[in-house]
């Protein structure tokens, strides 16, 4: 056969048949779309998250060679001219950035930059629109700044307007002198950002003689003698290291969310590849005969089985053009949930508007098309294996319905044996790839043991539904004994649907849970207050001491408790060191603890003698309780030990607690203490001898601004917590959506196999008939057959969702999170959840059993 | 009868102690039951006998849409005891056209088409089989139908393009099984009348397996067959 008649050939006898059954063909391509939609709108979702963040990093990062930082504190500017003045040095240019808000708050706070205009130009690409005297502007105007055109039309702004801008420090005016092109800086944060002369920015914020960092271009980049020249040349306490390397920690970040998306995304698309399954099989049943004529006219047995993988590969086609369409009202909300769901969670983002990269579509093309292909290939092999000579049969061709057998339970018992190995595995990349191959083991070997399942459910089930049901459900108990391998196949798309279901449930409902028993255990507290925007400038703002020594008289209402937190790195793991007063916060609260003992960790905490580390940081990093923590912080070298390990669910890397009196004598001996306390947030909690409890923290609260004004934000702690869970609510609410996606295409997957099923038996059904059963009787039948088969998958999809769940929640979230959770079954919810998802795939199937008895037994009969 | 060829032409199926034996479950079945035949060119044999009786199986097998048990069994020069699947798939192609009793046209092609599939299985040009084709079908009588699906045909009609569909490929062997079965008896002798024809103008071996007596007249042997064995 020439290479240029198989496309006709799969024309003629596939296309044309798909024609004159459209309705089958419609119900599979829709259930891929549905699938391929999903997963291709989530893997673009991602992409413009994680493209937006790399901009905003790369425009931030510019074409330095090495940037010198100080951890946990400010560079002195005074090392700008010290090292442009060394040979090694080709350019230096100091960098300074925070968030700031409008006075009038039309926009949500934005990212103001610092620079030096004329030493920045060989850094980073930055100009006003069409003029290239933005910086000399910048320089001799002070207070004027450029932003870019999206936020000056949020703002409502434009060239020489002025504008007021709050910070932690005060608020002052701004001119604008121009509007950024959209390339380089001007791309930062999604086009929500203003650059200021560095001068400006220091007396704005009260950092004159600080910058943020400094970037170096060298004159031999490669040179690693330059390098240790440089390192000898800086103080400890400053650090020459690669620019980008909060970009690899972030992408880290967003690379275990990005990968656990895309695999819960891909559910979809697996589940729809048992549509595939199905259709395709029953194709090649019920042309057995036209196959058979096929080999017998001198077609090969390979071309035969490339006609059905070629079929499959239609759907799948036909599945991913219309997920295009299908797909573009869920791919917005997609960005907008996951770009919500990562700025909070993770790093701040701010995806623009959907860009179709090509590489995700022919990343979402090929996976359809290889899910599709492979979904094909098992009835394509059955198609080959059918013998010429059955087209001098003289009844149309049939599949040959036996019993199911026993199945390949040996198989299916290994590969569920294998999970405990696979998810052993270490992560790759912070990938749990061992992980999801547990998992796919998982779903792979439950959905093996349908075969066996069926058959002993059909048959043990048969005498019982006889007795109590009558004749009707005893057929129909039969018939699910001697099923067949496709049918099996359906119960493994449900049961794969409702696994996924049950696991995700325990999993969130555990996570919930120990999140909600952290929030109230370790996020305690009455009132949080901090400077202005603290939050989204990572803790570097500090009380000042007259507002330290404020918040010290309040404390005759409340107990004051302390804290500083600095945003670091370590070994590439975003982390936070946090020091508290714990004399003054173990009263109130505690910490939930993963390891090591309780009372010998907290004696050692307020001794200032050890640290504890997050489950997240000792997972990630590997250390553990008797390791020892060593970084330097602020200047201050600290070399500690772990005395234990607790729970946090801050997404942003791990923690480490210590005691704040002890690192203040550290600072304070190593002559680096700014004032007297360094505080950048505090608690407060009301006494529990305090009746008026609404009262104080309204008196407080009122204290707060009418001293700093706009300068210090608080929160009460209970608005704080249900901020927390309200978000933790937010985040998973595109998991449920995605599961809710799986378990319609489940759905579709049973009634579809319901219909082939009705479909290829309609002569015996109607053979019933004419023997005297009535419509009633075979309908009954069919959705007796219809409760089997959902009744078969719902009980292994719960046996295996609650293996899934163990392992989501002890391996594939600790491996790719650093995290795990008190391990909880909320049994309410099944109680009510399985009947409804039997009901609704029974549902269903309704439409199937008006399909049984549509054309009159005669006619059918003669057919024999 | 007698099962030997006229001794002026050349055995073209030579089959010896040939046998088929199906197993079903447990249970063994005699298809066919060490049958020795020989089948010159030329010659148009009529299989007769009852239902069960081995003649379709005998036909599978000299089709090579099956394979003997045992015995030897050479057709067209071709040891279809030992030969590879691959030199099947040309002996189908090639050597034999297969006229069935349900006609087994696809349903989804046109008469053009379900007559043009065995030429372009074969890998012959487009063309060529087309102009083929439409040579056959309108010697069929059937060149109003060109275009029209097997389902827009009479059984005649149906036969008829069956016939052309064999002979597409030009094989020299040309195997029948009850063609005029399913067909009442006016089209079911036009259908004997063209296999002779094809048989005595153009040189064409026919072997035909039918219980009916249309085709004795135009036999040049007439081979019985029962229980699988030839009597």
């Amino acid at each position: 056969m020439k290479r240029a008649f198989f496309p006709k050939l799969f024309f003629w006898l596939h296309v044309r048949h798909v024609r004159r059954h459209p309705g089958r063909a419609v119900a599979v391509v829709l259930g891929v779309a549905i699938g391929a939609a999903v997963f291709t709108s989530v893997r673009l979702a991602m992409r413009a998250s994680l493209d937006s963040f790399s901009r905003s990093m790369d425009a931030v990062t510019g074409a330095a060679d090495r940037v010198v930082i100080r951890p946990g504190d400010f560079v002195p500017e005074e090392w700008v001219a010290r090292l442009l003045a060394r040979d090694e040095v080709a350019s230096a240019a100091p960098f300074l950035s925070a968030y700031v808000q409008d006075e009038d708050q039309r926009s949500s706070p934005f990212l103001l930059i610092g620079i030096d205009p004329f030493l920045d130009a060989s850094f980073r690409t930055w100009s006003r629109a069409g003029d290239s005297r933005a910086g000399w502007d910048l320089v001799t105007r002070p207070f004027t700044l450029l932003m870019t055109e999206k936020l000056a039309r949020l703002l409502d702004r434009s060239v020489g307007d002025e504008i007021r801008l709050r910070h932690p420090r005060g608020t002052a005016a701004f001119r604008i002198a121009g509007i950024l092109d959209k390339e380089g800086t001007g791309a930062l944060e999604g086009g929500l950002a203003a650059v200021a002369d560095i001068a400006t920015f220091q007396e704005f914020t009260g950092l004159s003689g600080w910058v943020d960092r400094i970037d170096l271009k060298l004159r031999h980049p490669g040179s690693s003698r330059d390098i240790e020249a440089l390192r000898r040349l800086l103080p400890r306490d400053l650090v020459l290291e690669r620019p980008g390397s909060g970009k690899a920690a972030g992408q880290g970040l967003l690379r275990a969310y990005a990968a656990n998306l895309s695999v819960l995304s891909f559910v979809s698309l697996f589940v729809g590849m048992f549509l595939i399954y199905s259709l395709v099989a029953l194709n090649a049943a019920s042309r057995r005969r036209e196959t058979a004529v096929l080999l017998s006219l001198g077609a090969t047995s390979r071309s035969v089985f490339l006609l059905f993988v070629t079929e499959g590969l239609f759907y799948g086609l036909l599945g991913w053009f219309l997920a295009l369409p299908l797909g573009l009202p869920l791919v917005r909300w997609m960005v907008e949930g996951v770009g919500r769901t990562v700025s909070v969670l993770f790093v701040r983002v701010a995806p623009e508007d959907l860009v179709l990269s090509p590489w995700e579509l022919a990343v979402s093309l090929v996976g359809t098309l290889v899910v599709s292909a492979l979904a094909a290939v098992q009835p394509a092999a059955e198609a080959m294996k059918v013998s010429p000579k059955e087209a001098m049969a003289l009844s149309a061709g049939r599949e040959r319905h036996g019993d199911a057998g026993r199945g390949p339970v040996v198989p299916a018992l290994a590969l569920i044996a294998s999970v405990w190995g696979l998810s052993r595995l270490p992560p790759a990349g912070g990938t749990a790839y061992g992980g999801y191959a547990a998992t796919f083991a998982l779903f792979v070997g439950f959905s093996l043991l349908s075969p066996y399942v069926l058959r002993r459910l059909g048959r043990s089930s048969a005498p019982a539904l006889k007795r109590v049901f009558g004749p009707a459900a005893y057929l129909a108990g039969r018939s699910v004994a001697r099923s067949g391998t496709r049918v099996a196949v359906s119960v493994g798309s449900l049961l794969t649907a409702v696994a996924l279901f049950v696991a995700l449930t325990i999993m969130v409902h555990s996570f919930r849970n120990t999140v909600n028993a952290w929030v109230h255990q370790t996020v305690s507290g009455d009132l949080f207050a901090s400077p202005r925007l603290n939050e989204m400038n990572r803790h570097r703002n500090i009380f000042s001491s007259d507002q330290v020594a404020l918040l010290k008289a309040l404390a005759s209402r409340a107990d004051l408790v302390p804290f500083r937190r600095f945003y670091l790195q370590y070994r590439n793991l975003p982390y936070q060191f946090e020091v508290t007063d714990f004399a003054a916060w173990f009263p109130h609260s505690g910490y939930l603890w993963v390891e090591g003992d309780p009372a010998s960790a907290r004696r050692s905490l307020l001794e200032g003698t050890g640290c504890v580390v997050s489950e997240v940081f000792a997972n990630k990093i590997g250390l553990s309780v008797g390791e020892r923590f060593r970084d330097r912080i602020a200047g201050v070298e600290l070399d500690l030990p772990i005395v234990g390990v607790i729970r946090d669910y801050r997404s942003q890397g791990g923690v480490v607690f210590f005691s704040l009196p002890r690192f203040r004598e550290m600072r304070l001996a190593a002559g680096l203490l700014t004032q007297d306390e360094e505080w950048s947030g505090v608690r407060f909690f009301v006494r529990e001898d305090r009746a008026d409890r609404a009262g104080v923290l309204n008196r407080i609260k009122r204290t707060l601004v009418e001293k700093f004004g706009d300068r210090v934000s608080f929160i009460e702690g209970n608005e704080l917590r249900d901020r927390i869970l309200r978000i933790f609510d937010e985040t998973f609410a595109i998991t449920f959506v995605l599961l809710f996606i799986a378990l319609v295409v489940a759905a579709l997957g049973i009634a579809t196999t319901l219909a082939v099923s009705v479909l290829e038996r309609s002569v015996e059904l109607n053979t019933l008939s004419a023997l005297g059963g009535s419509a009633a009787q075979i309908r009954s039948m069919i959705g007796w057959e219809a409760a089997l088969l959902v009744a078969a998958g719902e009980v292994l999809g719960l046996l295996c969702g609650l293996a899934l769940s163990v392992l989501l929640v002890y391996g594939i979230n600790r491996q790719s999170f650093g995290w795990t959770f008190i391990y909880e079954v909320n049994g309410a919810t099944f109680l009510w959840a399985l009947p409804l998802i039997f009901g609704a795939a029974l549902a269903a199937s309704f439409p199937v059993v008006r399909l049984a008895l549509r054309q009159s037994p005669a006619a059918l009969l003669r057919e024999l | 009868m007698t099962s030997r060829p006229s001794p002026a032409s050349k055995p073209l199926i030579v089959a010896r102690d040939l046998s088929r034996i199906y197993h079903a479950g447990k249970t063994r079945v005699v298809g066919l039951d060490h049958v020795d035949l020989e089948v010159g060119a030329g010659e148009m044999v009529v299989l007769k006998g009852v239902s069960g009786s081995g003649k379709s199986t005998l036909l599978a097998l000299l089709a090579g849409l099956d394979r003997p048990t045992s015995g030897m069994l050479h057709v067209a020069g071709l040891d279809l005891l030992k030969a590879s699947s691959t030199a099947l798939t040309h002996f189908r192609r090639r050597k034999v056209g297969m006229v069935f009793q349900s006609f087994n046209l696809l349903p989804t092609l046109t008469v053009l088409e379900n007559v043009c599939l065995p030429g372009l299985l074969a890998g012959d040009s487009e063309s060529e089989v087309r102009r083929r084709a439409r040579a056959w079908i309108e010697r069929m009588g059937l060149g109003s139908r060109m275009h029209h699906l097997p389902g827009e045909l009479s059984g005649g009609e149906m036969q008829r393009t069956a016939i052309a569909r064999a002979l597409i490929n030009d094989p020299p062997i040309l195997l029948a099984d009850e063609p005029t079965g399913n067909l009442d008896s006016d089209n079911g002798g036009i259908v004997v009348r063209l296999l002779a024809d094809l048989n005595r103008s153009h040189g064409r071996t026919v072997v035909m397996a039918t219980h009916g007596d249309l085709a004795d007249a135009f036999a040049t042997r007439i081979v019985r067959l029962r229980d699988g064995r030839m009597v």
